[in-house]
């Protein structure tokens, strides 16, 4: 992060970013860019808690839920502001991480997938089936958008625009500052060798609760996002196909890095848009086709997704290597 | 007089029968070679399609169990080329983590792909036996379900004599149960990999013919037995083959019973609020694993 | 950390690159967009509603289009998914710039995609969900070609209050808003005619095994069971009765009859009841018989269901509002509003019969008949029984698996390839010549052996 050139790079990105909308008027695209700033929130979570901590979480749509829940009920019955509801349906969810996290704490591999599975699966049956309070599968629409101020109203995508960025700008900042102290230091090798790491000294209960805990905040502030986004919001958020989304994105992005999941997040939602003209022209859905395909080969053949090899290529030419 | 506990009974029973088949399959590709195939229950659903075509050239009794045949050996032999081009490369460098996700994505990619060739059209297969019933006083159940159920526990005998009588089939248990001695004592291990995976996914090819007769076939309907199959494989100690077969009988009855006196709507949740109560207090499974 | 903004910069980069590729080439055709879901477990419904659909573009576009320009359908998926349907619905709304948004499949994907249509001043011609929701919030945008759930059930309501007169009901409802509005309104008849609801269950979109709930449905024993599902679901349920030796007399929305579900349940499914506008069960109507005609001769060997007639008649009637919209100017939205105003005077003779919309834009002037299925000529399919003016075939009691079983003893086994085609050749339903009461019985039995005899198929598959 030193010298001129690159802090020009930054400042031209930045602004970039923030114009983003401005220069691009089609709405369609602009909504497609909010929901991948969403996403970025919701796979980077994963990746926390997955790339970094090595914990294999596959119900993850289970704090996407209920953050989503937790926010639009709260607006929708009891009339509590969104922008409180957006960090209520976090902290929900991170409690409900927490939850999780006890019995993982003596899982893991397979065991930790299926109870993580099965967690999600029993929310998405209580929403489905506790119809007086989540209206089942009809889902709750109407959700209130966020309040505007200042005379900016957060009902369109250009403005919502800036407020998923502000998210994830936090949710990024956040997840930079832990990877990169100690503790995120010490996940990594708990993530290599846990019993190496409990022998010299890192408490691995309680990093594994507060990973699953932060993890869970975040999932649960992106699915609060998404419903007063939205403003409309059904059991689906709470099935395997969202998670199952944030890991291919992941993945493919590069998983146990800050920046895979956003390359990722933001490269497959605009995908499902590059195909559309393949499926105009075979007729048929390609996207998750290509979805598992991609998982498939990254997985087998480009180990840390584009972020790996990125990186191989740059070692490849032999440039200094800077730090993650 | 009919009884409503015993009919619920004989339902899980014969649901318990296939998911037990299914399940062995899994538990036995994770014993031997660590694998958690999350693609297991769509070479289920392959299995399924191989008899809808079979059926649909040859029907009746011939068609039935050439279709069965044609299931075990072509998702088999599947099973191999799958196991030697995504799985065997790997092996030596993957973590837990890198496995699943690669079953995953097979799991995503063989779901669509066949809704691609096959189309999302549900189509059942036809029944020899005209769809006759037994009612047998307490409970009533057609032959074929009967069939189902006997088919399924003569081929899980029938897995067990091999197991533990073959030369290969001993050679597969002593892999699962140390593979570095049974690579010492002189086992070929890629061949008892290759064997465990076909035969795996075989179980599951068969299981999905049996699932196929008693439901309804969809390019979609893997993704059920495989989160059965590894609730079972999960509850009997996973690389446990006999706690599979019990496991899913228990899955079975306890989710028919548990949908009947319970709850209804949250039947699918039962296998599952199981296996987190077990894995609380017994983290291996009820009937433990097969290794250490 | 450069690589951050040097991705920054390529993903912006390919932003415009694609917007560049957008804003180029302007269309000629008119663009319609059609929402459904055509991926996941109902895309072989949203499948038989584009059929309809594709048969009314080519009938439009054969006759030079609509005021000389052709119309072009777009496409967008929801695979029943709100979430997904808002992102199809924004898509096609600002990015393809749809004239109007047709189609349409779930209810509670179109509460939300109505929604969005109708806040972008577009207006939306929903084609299928049925949940009265989507009309009842008085958007000004909003319109519906087909019937919304209470009229959809009316038939129903009047045939049980007149004819069947249950002493005990059971519900078995998918667990969805088709299912659980459905059975609001049944309970609240059943409450007037004073029938007894025992119980009520529900299943999950995608379940296979309904052996629990039939058994215990078994043991309450109720006159008639409500079962509002999806063709798969229906036809396993119908199995699995028949297989746990249950009768009753199953009465479902009537959506779940098709091809399809007739292929896989066979002479199982006889004496099951729904609600219907089968088109090929109303060609004494000239312009449905032209429909079935014309939609047989795209199709060769398959038969037009309720989705088809539906999808057909909304395209029908959007291509009818472009064209009594006039010119098009050329600025979307006040074209949009042309269309939204030709669609409040819409007056015409479809497949489903007259459309017209009322003032909250549902069509109030078609009517479903109630079906029961039956088999006759080895055939199993739908037919009217009530009201008695349309009906073609009286009313039968269902009777018990026994002698329906020794029926089904006899053919040879496991044929299912072909067994059910196209109703072209087929003579007139005939009638059975008793009511439908225990009397019937011996007689069914007798019609049901001749059949047996001179059937050389039974449709087992």
């Amino acid at each position: 992060m030193t010298g001129p050139r690159q802090k020009l790079l930054w400042a031209l990105a930045a602004a970039l970013t923030l114009a983003l909308p401005w220069l691009i008027s089609d709405r369609y695209i602009q909504h497609l860019l909010v929901m991948s700033l969403i996403f970025v929130i919701f796979a980077s979570s994963w990746n926390l808690l997955t790339g970094y901590a090595g914990q294999l979480n596959l119900g993850h749509a289970a704090f996407f839920g209920i953050g989503a829940y937790t926010s639009a009920l709260l607006a929708l019955k009891l009339g509590v502001p969104p922008w409180i509801g957006l960090f209520l349906g976090g902290f929900l969810a991170a409690g409900s991480g927490f939850v999780l996290g006890i019995p993982s704490l003596r899982l893991s591999g397979p065991y930790l997938a299926i109870t993580t599975i099965g967690f999600a699966e029993i929310l998405r049956l209580v929403a489905m089936n506790w119809v007086s309070l989540t209206r089942g599968s009809l889902g709750l629409y109407g959700v209130p958008p966020l309040p505007g101020f200042f005379g900016i109203q957060f009902t369109t995508e250009l403005t919502f625009y800036y407020v998923a960025l502000a998210g994830a700008a936090l949710a990024l900042f956040c997840f930079r500052r832990l990877t990169r102290s100690e503790f995120g230091l010490s996940l990594q090798a708990m993530r290599e060798d846990e019993q190496g790491a409990e022998s010299i000294g890192v408490s691995t209960n309680r990093f594994k609760l507060t990973v699953f805990t932060v993890s869970a905040f975040f999932g649960g502030f992106s699915g609060a996002l998404l419903a007063h986004y939205q403003r409309l919001i059904s059991p689906d958020l709470l099935s395997l196909h969202e998670t199952f989304q944030a890991l291919t994105m992941t993945i493919i992005g590069g998983l146990g890095t800050l920046t895979g999941p956003v390359i990722g997040a933001v490269l497959l939602t605009f995908l499902s848009e590059g195909l559309r003209f393949v499926e105009d022209v075979v007729k048929i859905d390609v996207r998750l086709i290509i979805y598992g395909a991609l998982l498939v080969v990254t997985i087998l053949f480009m180990r840390g997704g584009i972020v790996g090899l990125w990186e191989r290529l740059r070692a490849g030419r032999g440039q200094d290597t800077e730090e993650r | 007089m009919e009884s409503l506990f015993l009919q619920q009974v004989v339902n899980g029973l014969i649901v318990g029968s296939v998911y037990s088949l299914i399940a062995v399959g899994l538990t036995m590709i994770f014993g031997v070679m660590r694998i958690s195939n999350f693609a297991h229950g769509d070479f289920s659903m392959l299995g399924a399609y191989v008899a809808v075509f079979i059926l649909a050239w040859l029907p009746g009794w011939l068609g039935w169990v050439g279709s069965l045949l044609a299931a075990a050996a072509g998702v088999g032999l599947l099973g191999i080329l799958i196991e030697r081009g995504l799985f065997r490369p790997l092996l030596t460098r993957w973590t837990d983590l890198d496995q699943i996700m690669v079953s995953i994505g097979l799991f995503i990619l063989l779901e669509n792909l066949a809704q691609l060739f096959f189309g999302a059209t549900p189509r059942m297969l036809p029944d020899p036996f005209g769809e006759a019933t037994l009612n047998l006083g307490l409970f009533s159940t057609s032959v074929m379900r009967l069939l189902c159920f006997i088919l399924a526990l003569v081929i899980i005998i029938l897995l067990q004599i091999y197991l533990n009588r073959a030369r290969m089939g001993v050679a597969i248990q002593a892999t699962a149960q140390n593979r570095k001695a049974a690579q010492l004592m002189g086992i070929n291990i890629n061949r008892v990999y290759s064997l465990t995976f076909a035969l795996g996914s075989a179980l599951a090819g068969l299981g999905g013919v049996l699932y196929g007769t008693l439901f309804a076939i969809y390019p979609t309907m893997g993704a059920m037995p495989t989160l059965k199959a590894f609730v079972v494989t999960i509850l009997g100690g996973m690389g446990n083959i006999r706690g599979a077969i019990f496991s899913g009988f228990i899955l079975g009855v306890a989710e028919t019973l548990g949908g009947s006196y319970i709850s209804m709507e949250y039947k699918h949740a039962i296998g599952f609020i199981i296996i987190i109560l077990v894995l609380l207090i017994i983290p291996h499974g009820l009937f433990g694993r097969s290794e250490e | 950390m450069r690589k951050v903004s040097v991705a920054i910069l390529a993903l912006a980069l390919c932003l415009g690159l694609s917007l560049a590729a957008v804003s180029a080439g302007a269309a000629e055709p008119i663009k319609v967009g059609i929402l459904g879901p055509f991926t996941g477990s109902l895309a072989h419904n949203a499948s038989e509603m584009k059929k309809g659909m594709m048969l009314a573009l080519d009938q439009v576009n054969a006759k030079g289009g609509v005021n000389g320009r052709p119309l072009e359908l777009v496409f967008g998926d929801s695979s029943c998914k709100p979430a997904n349907g808002v992102a199809a619905a924004k898509k096609l709304l600002s990015r393809d710039k749809v004239l109007v948004l047709g189609g349409g499949y779930c209810s509670s994907v179109n509460i939300a995609t109505s929604e969005v249509a109708n806040a972008e001043k577009t207006p939306v011609v929903v084609a299928i969900a049925i949940s009265p929701t989507i009309t009842s919030r008085g958007l000004k945008y909003v319109f519906r070609t087909s019937p919304n759930s209470p009229m959809f059930l009316e038939g129903i309501n009047q045939w049980l209050a007149q004819v069947k007169k249950p002493k005990t009901v059971a519900f078995f409802m998918e667990n969805s808003d088709y299912g659980r509005d459905g059975q609001k309104i049944w309970e609240a008849q059943c409450k007037k005619i004073g029938a007894k609801v025992l119980s009520s269950f529900y299943f999950e979109i995608g379940d296979t095994d309904f052996t629990t709930q039939i058994s215990k449905l078994k043991k309450l024993n109720p006159d008639v069971t409500f079962n509002i599902a999806s063709t798969t679901e229906a036809a396993l349920i119908q199995k699995q009765a028949k297989e746990l030796n249950f009768v009753t007399q199953w009465i479902g929305v009537g959506g779940q009859f098709t091809q399809a579900y007739f292929k896989m349940t066979g002479p199982l499914s006889e004496f099951a009841m729904g609600s219907s506008l089968e088109p090929t069960k109303a060609m004494k109507d000239p312009v449905t018989a032209a429909f079935v005609t014309a939609y047989q001769k795209k199709y060769p060997g398959s038969r037009p269901g309720i989705f088809s007639s539906q999808g057909y008649d909304n395209l029908m009637v959007i291509a009818d509002a472009i064209k009594r919209a006039g010119k098009l100017t050329g600025d979307l939205a006040k074209d949009r509003d042309k269309v939204r105003d030709a669609l409040k005077t819409t007056d015409l003779k479809l497949s489903q019969g007259t459309i017209k919309f009322g003032p909250d834009g549902q069509v109030h002037t078609v009517f479903p008949s109630v079906v029961q299925v039956q088999l006759k000529n080895c055939q199993s399919d739908t037919y009217i029984i009530y009201p008695p003016e349309r009906a073609a075939a009286k009313y039968l009691v269902p009777p018990p698996w026994p002698p329906r079983l020794f029926m089904l003893r006899w053919g040879p086994p496991g044929r299912g390839r072909g067994a059910l085609t196209a109703p072209g050749g087929r003579g007139a339903p005939r009638p059975y010549p008793l009511r439908g009461t225990g009397a019937s019985f011996v007689f069914l039995l007798l019609v049901r052996t001749w059949n047996r005899f001179f059937c050389n198929k039974w449709s087992t598959a």
